[in-house]
């Protein structure tokens, strides 16, 4: 019998591997055979401006990586007035990308503290929690997107305003986990620790916090992926640099999506994100099952 | 109401909010005049912006677009964007989570798939829907049902993954047909999971919704309200629209809350 791992990698591959294909044969179908022989909804899907063909997608790969423009040859292979817009701006793809990450770190270097601290004030402390808890909520209800505009009031057009939806969002992303993970945790452990005379700081060393470790790990490992969307998201809004302003070039407002965005672009700046996403959270998930082995849990199946 | 007075939770969180008012308003009256009018938008300066509207000037710039029929057209509308991408969304996830969680070869041939959603923020997508779908409503809420859709189908695929072997093995046992699987056993054991995962994705919802009212924007809309005041700008309807749909993000989740409650009231709840 083959090991369901086994199973899980080659169907994984062959779906990958039929949906490109099949991709690719329909994006090329234009150029294959006559648009006239063909069923009309089947023609309608063979326009490149829609659905570029992979080797395209793989051309804007190529140019947004090195930064050049490939020779011109033939009538199909003159790049998109977004690749070269971005060319011509030194926009590459790893540029971007370091940008955005860069603004994903700094999110969850200074949320996530911020998140944690509040998350086990709230958690331990009944009285704090009982008048915090209403703000906390009130402010969580305000999506990160939507006062930008209003940061950007106080403190200008600049970096800042763009990283404080970033922080906010990892913050409030993290209170949850951590309040919960704090103030659920088994009393049998605090009134053990108690009755053999711990308290105060060695109460909280050795029991609050390792127990509340996974909790608030699994918290900053999530808090990543909604920083993540928040960060393209205020690149998108008013970026000057990062993928989300690669996708949109700057400002939706002003933006491309009237000038015409070159779907190859976005369809390398989505695989990029996903990469660039996964690769993050892998690396979280590294390091918070080495911090938290003892709790791995059992599996329910 | 008089009852939930007495519980010294309610006093004390109300204390807490109306603390949090009380000190705006008076930093706000500190403020007027203090403040600078200035601002220096991305080209330019702008004068006569106040920074920290009083509590008078926020009455009025509601009162205002109240009657203009901006505030409540407009909040109607995005709400109706977002339940028509939440609905969209979560049958397509909760379907296909289901599924995925149910049969194996399912779920490996559509993992990679998965994954590269789930690691997408669903607005990047936002160009692409725009050149497929158009300018019209049909980018705005599939833009939404994307971002809902990943989310829910997580939650019922890890629902239908948690369920104990034993129920497997027992249904298996006892030749159950695989209806009588799905309604007593997959349905019950994944709705906590899939409602936990819809109070997510509402949340998200809305903070789509803000950025999709960005493509070709037209009136009674929040996001546009909120971008247009902000290209002013005009501080009291920001903050207006601000707490206008942070009131409908806690008023969508707090019903979710409670059909989570109620869904769940056969699970024992333990009280810390």
């Amino acid at each position: 019998m083959r090991s369901p791992g086994r199973r899980r990698v080659v169907l994984g591959c062959v779906s990958v591997a039929v949906l490109v294909c099949f991709y690719t044969l329909v994006s090329n179908v234009g150029r294959l055979v006559d648009a006239e022989l063909l069923p009309e909804a089947f023609a309608r899907l063979s326009r490149p401006d829609l659905l570029p063909p992979t080797q395209d997608i793989f051309k804007a790969v190529v140019s947004l990586v090195t930064g050049e423009l490939p020779p011109m040859e033939g009538h199909h292979a003159h790049p998109s007035g977004h690749v070269s817009q971005l060319v011509e701006q030194h926009v590459t793809l790893q540029g971007a990308l370091l940008a955005s990450v860069l603004r994903v770190l700094f999110g969850v270097a200074v949320g996530g503290p911020l998140g944690i601290l509040t998350g086990f004030v709230l958690g331990w402390n009944r009285t704090a929690d009982d008048y915090l808890h209403p703000i906390y909520v009130l402010l969580r209800s305000i999506p990160s997107l939507a006062f930008i505009t209003y940061v950007m009031l106080w403190l200008g057009h600049g970096e800042a305003h763009l990283l404080i939806p970033i922080v906010y969002a990892v913050f409030t992303t993290v209170v949850i986990p951590t309040y919960h993970g704090v103030r659920d945790l088994a009393e049998v452990y605090v009134r053990a620790a108690r009755s053999l005379g711990a308290g105060g700081r060695l109460l909280f060393a050795r029991v609050i916090l390792p127990a509340a470790s996974p909790a608030v790990l699994s918290a900053l490992r999530y808090s990543l992926i909604i920083a993540w969307m928040t960060t393209v998201g205020v690149e998108m809004l008013m970026g000057d640099d990062g993928i989300g302003h690669l996708l949109v070039g700057g400002g939706l407002w002003s933006s491309r999506l009237q000038i015409g965005v070159d779907p190859a672009v976005i369809i390398v700046g989505i695989l990029a994100l996903a990469a660039a996403g996964y690769a993050m959270d892998a690396a979280a998930r590294i390091v918070s099952d080495r911090v938290t082995f003892w709790a791995r849990r059992r599996r329910a199946w | 109401m008089v009852a939930a007075l007495r519980s010294i939770r309610v006093r004390r969180g109300l204390v807490g909010l109306l603390a949090l008012l009380a000190l705006y308003g008076l930093a706000a009256q500190i403020a007027s005049g203090r403040l600078p009018t200035r601002v220096s938008l991305a080209k330019h300066d702008i004068e006569g912006v106040e920074l920290l509207p009083t509590y008078s000037s926020l009455v009025e710039e509601g009162v205002f677009l109240v009657q203009a029929g901006i505030l409540l057209e407009g909040a109607a509308v995005s709400t109706g964007r977002v339940l028509a991408g939440l609905l969209l969304g979560s049958v397509v996830g909760i379907v296909l989570g289901l599924a995925m969680g149910w049969a194996a070869g399912l779920e490996y041939a559509l993992d990679p798939w998965v994954v590269l959603l789930r690691f997408t923020p669903a607005l990047a997508l936002l160009p692409l829907y725009v050149l497929w779908f158009g300018l019209g409503e049909a980018a705005k809420v599939g833009l939404i049902a994307t971002a809902v859709a990943v989310v829910t189908l997580q939650g019922a695929y890890q629902g239908v993954r948690g369920i104990p072997g034993v129920y497997w093995d027992a249904a298996a046992a006892l030749a159950a047909p695989r209806s009588l699987v799905l309604r007593r056993i997959v349905l019950p054991s994944a709705l906590p999971q899939i409602l936990a995962s819809l109070r997510i994705a509402i949340a998200l919802g809305w903070v789509t919704v803000i950025a999709a009212e960005l493509i070709k924007p037209s009136m009674p809309s929040l996001g546009y309200l909120l971008a247009l005041a902000g290209a002013y700008p005009r501080v009291p309807t920001i903050v207006i629209a601000l707490a206008t749909i942070a009131l409908l993000v806690l008023v969508s989740d707090g019903l979710t809350l409670a059909a989570y409650r109620w869904v769940t009231r056969w699970m024992r709840r333990r009280h810390a």
